[in-house]
């Protein structure tokens, strides 16, 4: 840059600092390590217990899991990428595109993606999907558990 | 060290200075991940899409992953937690070389940005070790619709494994999500890999102690969260939901 700019600010050099300021930045960032195990640990136990207590597929628990995910996501954008020590303006320049841009994404696929229907609408009129699941039923009444789909259609076989 | 310019707001956007208070190469890495995390973004929205669509006989991640290295038992999820961990820490360590780096400690940015090199091809490793098991599939099998080329006609057939036509565990489409997004993941992860080793070897060189400051490491850095960044939310989507 020193060519073009004989007196541009050296903000490289800038954004060194001394050892106290350090031992401080690496206390905190060592927390925000902390809290993002506890989360992860968290979520694993909570996605563990989930199939035998019934907890799998409900809308309690998909919050939960959505939630502490973008926590863990803006743990990592705000303190491990130092976004949240930036310009205010600049914050906005990343964060409001992106987020214009994912919640219209998401808009629309809900919106207009109701051609496909409801879940599952265009798999009953499919006939290999159809057969599929008509063996995933068989084979619930074979088992009487739910072992999902690999051993269901080893059970049709027999 | 520190001479910090004040930019006063009216002539912020005159020249001669960033009104981000950044160096270009900086705001320009930034300005990349967004577009990387836009493409990102619209991979998961169409895989919750299709998912959604399929809701019924879509498979379960637990009944899918459950193999851990030299264990003979199946243990949902105790895999992909080593994985996030693994990831996780080596974010820790790419943070602290960055640290060490704003102090000039030539030292403690060359042992960070090891164990960060290290966690990045262990990361590696595993998703090629999961690839493995999930191509491989179980000795049994599963009996599963499969277009047969030379009848035009669909076929009931044993599968073993998944791949892009057909999956041992449920729909071909969740093998193709999980190929496509934690392949276009594992990509980023290993070029990742190669640029820190890169900026490495010019740590040891002594590059970025004659320059004056450690920037380079920063914004390889940058690169390396956001990588980390992803994978938090493939983790929550393929194998929590």
């Amino acid at each position: 840059m020193s060519e073009f700019h004989d007196n541009y600010p050296q903000y490289e050099v800038m954004s060194n600092h001394g050892e106290d300021e350090g031992k401080k930045a690496r206390s905190v960032l060592w927390k925000v390590f902390w809290v993002m195990l506890a989360i992860t640990i968290f979520e694993l136990v909570m996605g563990f217990l989930a199939p035998s207590k019934g907890w799998s597929g409900t809308l309690w628990l998909k919050v939960l899991f959505i939630s502490l995910t973008i926590a863990k996501a803006a743990a990592i954008v705000l303190w491990f990428m130092h976004l949240g020590h930036e310009v205010k303006f600049f914050k906005y320049a990343i964060l409001v595109p992106y987020m214009v841009f994912m919640f219209y994404t998401i808009f629309i696929v809900l919106t207009e993606g109701t051609y496909s229907g409801t879940a599952g609408h265009f798999t009953k009129l499919d006939p290999i999907f159809n057969a599929q699941q008509e063996a995933l039923k068989h084979a619930h009444q074979h088992d009487g558990a739910d072992h999902g789909a690999a051993p269901a259609a080893e059970a049709e076989h027999h | 060290m520190s001479h910090s310019v004040e930019i006063d707001t009216k002539d912020a956007w005159g020249g001669g200075q960033s009104p981000f208070k950044l160096s270009y190469g900086k705001i320009f890495m930034w300005f990349f991940l967004v577009s990387d995390a836009l493409t990102f973004g619209g991979l998961l929205i169409s895989y919750g899409f299709i998912r959604h669509k399929y809701a019924d006989i879509w498979p379960k991640a637990e009944h899918v992953f459950t193999h851990f290295p030299f264990i003979e038992q199946h243990i949902p999820l105790a895999y992909v937690g080593l994985m996030t961990f693994i990831l996780i820490m080596s974010s820790v360590t790419m943070v602290l070389a960055v640290e060490a780096g704003h102090r000039m400690d030539r030292r403690g940015v060359t042992i960070w940005m090891f164990w960060t090199i290290m966690g990045g091809a262990a990361f590696v490793g595993s998703q090629a070790w999961e690839w493995y098991h999930f191509i491989t599939g179980t000795p049994g099998g599963a009996l599963r619709q499969v277009w047969d080329m030379g009848s035009g006609a669909y076929v009931k057939q044993i599968v073993h494994g998944a791949n892009m036509t057909v999956n041992e565990y449920g729909v071909p489409q969740f093998a193709n999500y999980f190929f496509f997004i934690t392949g276009f993941h594992g990509t980023h992860v290993f070029s990742g890999v190669v640029i820190n080793f890169i900026i490495f070897l010019n740590v040891l060189k002594g590059t970025y102690a004659r320059r004056g400051h450690y920037e380079m490491v920063e914004k390889v850095g940058l690169y390396w969260h956001f990588v980390d960044l992803v994978w938090v939310f493939v983790f929550t989507f393929f194998y929590l939901l």
